[in-house]
């Protein structure tokens, strides 16, 4: 399995592809994880026009919330079954000028609503190490594309952790990089102030590239930062002299799995004799601990909101009906997953005139003082480091953690502040537990990229655990 | 017990023009006695004077573009996935008596 340099060394983007779209095939009736397979014969032909391209011939997947000109596109939902857009989003457009070949649309929790991958109207997507286990959600299928050996890169979204948790639960490198810096054209919503495109590859290099393909303003992308793109993989340095890591300890304690907490210790040693500085933060408990409530109602607020498009009378599956409400209800209903239907609920009650002061605009408030807090605790440090999850990838039928215990709102669910801050945040692997991958997880300013990326290439040269894939029979 | 009835959520369905199956609602309405549980975590901190984060980047990132055309589609683009559709326009049920 190759990374993207050697891929360009090989330069015979055909046979990748083809060695790729059958190892998907293959991949697929044990992992679940695609969608629609996209037919590469018509990017292969016109690939001559983008040689020289930083991912030119490099079979890549997308997950399926991303428009895509001519290809069914359905968010993992039944109400866009059938929907086929006519124009791609600006990712798409760029990875095509990179040279990359789509071959495959992955599977996602219901427009992204989800961190399990449960709630895919195709069903759940397999984890390859263990296949009675979640792959993580919401970007799943991408993940296990890329954990598989399937592609060396995939494209996810991360509204709450949906790249970086899947990252941890399949051995990967999850990037999120800033708010804005990707642009969100053309990517089926699921809450705006919280969206980012994020990528899955197995190494912090092809991330370093793969930033600088997808990075830049878009005027379609109102959010679109206005910053020039870096060389992010020329300029990568994984010296840790005079660089000064945080250890997020509220989530540390949090956590009840002694081999994840000895993974930790020992990359910390690790980075130590690297020549970092190592130091304690302490962040505020109950801000933490608020976090997934907050999350909760901001994001199913928004979701609400953003999905009330989804009618059945322009686009996408229609039932039948009397009258208009009818019609809207019905397709509505026979559109929309279970889990769905209730989050947008519970986003509709933080939205009522009586509960806005209460949970909506209190929630927002908080997020403010969340992201001051992580704002201050990297105020005098490079970036902040945490184990990613407090365990492996559960078992699909797993749903016994208590869910007002430290170790779920804490150290399940504290990555959502890169979300909320849209600090760059990136999961890559830290060890295994009985032959189950687990992540940690870097934080870093806003804007600081570079910075993410260097220390990310530190970690993975202490971990030694680039690359990694787990293949399945 | 619950704080709210299935029926509750069977009526805010409703107004999301969605409907809900009595086992479903049933299941919201046990599970949302921990989401309030959670919710009320919220009240333990202090946001007397806090204004609140809409976007996580609260630089412009808006600008006046050109009065000029772009990115537009054609009618049958526009159309294409349209359930039903006639005379370049869409179809609904009617609407008007």
């Amino acid at each position: 399995m190759m990374n993207f340099t050697q891929y360009k060394a090989k330069n015979n983007p055909v046979e990748a592809v083809n060695l790729a779209v059958e190892a998907a095939m293959k991949a697929n009736t044990k992992l679940n994880a695609v969608v629609t397979m996209v037919d590469p014969g018509e990017q292969l032909n016109r690939l001559d026009q983008y040689a020289g391209g930083k991912m030119f011939g490099i079979p890549i997947a997308l997950k399926d919330n991303v428009n895509t000109s001519g290809v069914l596109t359905t968010a993992g939902s039944r109400i866009l079954g059938n929907y086929v857009p006519q124009y791609d989003a600006t990712i798409a457009e760029k990875l095509r000028e990179a040279g990359a070949i789509v071959i495959a649309k992955s599977s996602l929790d219901e427009f992204g609503m989800g961190g399990s991958n449960l709630s895919a109207a195709t069903g759940p997507v397999y984890n390859p190490y263990d296949l009675s286990r979640m792959s993580g959600g919401s970007s799943g299928g991408s993940a296990v594309l890329v954990a598989s050996g399937v592609v060396p890169f995939a494209i996810g979204s991360d509204t709450g952790d949906s790249v970086r948790k899947p990252a941890s639960y399949n051995g990967i490198v999850g990037y999120k990089p800033t708010y804005g810096r990707i642009s969100r054209y053309g990517i089926i919503p699921y809450a705006s102030s919280l969206d980012h495109v994020a990528f899955f590859t197995r190494n912090i290099t092809d991330a370093a590239i793969a930033l600088e393909v997808l990075s830049g303003r878009d005027d379609r992308d109102m959010t679109s930062l206005q910053l020039p793109v870096e060389d992010y993989a020329s300029l990568l340095n994984p010296s840790l002299e005079g660089k000064k890591i945080g250890i997020l300890t509220n989530v540390l304690k949090a956590i009840t799995n002694p081999e994840i907490q000895a993974h930790f210790a020992n990359l910390v040693a690790r980075l130590k004799e690297q020549g970092a500085t190592i130091v304690d933060i302490e962040m505020n408990q109950d801000l933490l601990s608020a976090i997934l409530p907050t999350y909760y109602i901001i994001a199913n607020a928004e979701a609400t909101a953003n999905h009330s498009n989804l009618d059945g009378l322009r686009f996408g599956v229609q039932k039948d009906g009397k009258e208009i409400d009818e019609v809207m209800s019905a397709s509505r209903t026979a559109g929309f997953g279970k889990q769905i239907r209730k989050r947008f609920v519970i986003g509709s009650y933080a939205l009522f005139v009586e509960n806005q002061d209460k949970l909506f605009r209190k929630a927002q408030k908080v997020r403010r003082l969340i992201v001051e807090d992580l704002k201050h605790a990297l105020s005098d440090i490079d970036g902040l480091i945490a184990p990613a999850s407090a365990g492996v990838a559960p078992k699909l039928t797993d749903t016994s953690m208590d869910q007002l215990s430290s170790t779920y709102l804490i150290a399940e669910n504290y990555m959502v502040m890169g979300n909320f801050s849209g600090y760059p945040s990136v999961t890559l692997p830290m060890g295994y537990c009985d032959g189950l991958p687990v992540g940690v997880n870097l934080t870093c300013k806003l804007y600081d990229e570079q910075t993410t990326l260097n220390l990310a290439l530190a970690i993975e040269q202490a971990t030694g655990l680039a690359d990694q894939i787990k293949e399945v029979a | 017990m619950n704080r709210y009835e299935p029926e509750y959520f069977k009526t805010l369905a409703k107004q999301l023009r969605f409907s809900l199956s009595d086992e479903e609602a049933r299941a919201i309405a046990d599970e949302f006695g921990v989401l309030l549980d959670q919710m009320d975590l919220l009240d333990k901190i202090d946001t007397e004077g806090v204004e609140e984060m809409v976007y996580p980047i609260e630089a412009e990132t808006s600008f006046m573009r050109e009065d000029e055309v772009g990115h537009t589609f054609t009618v049958e683009q526009a159309l294409f996935n349209a359930p039903r559709q006639a005379n370049d326009h869409f179809v609904t049920v009617k609407v008007v008596g």
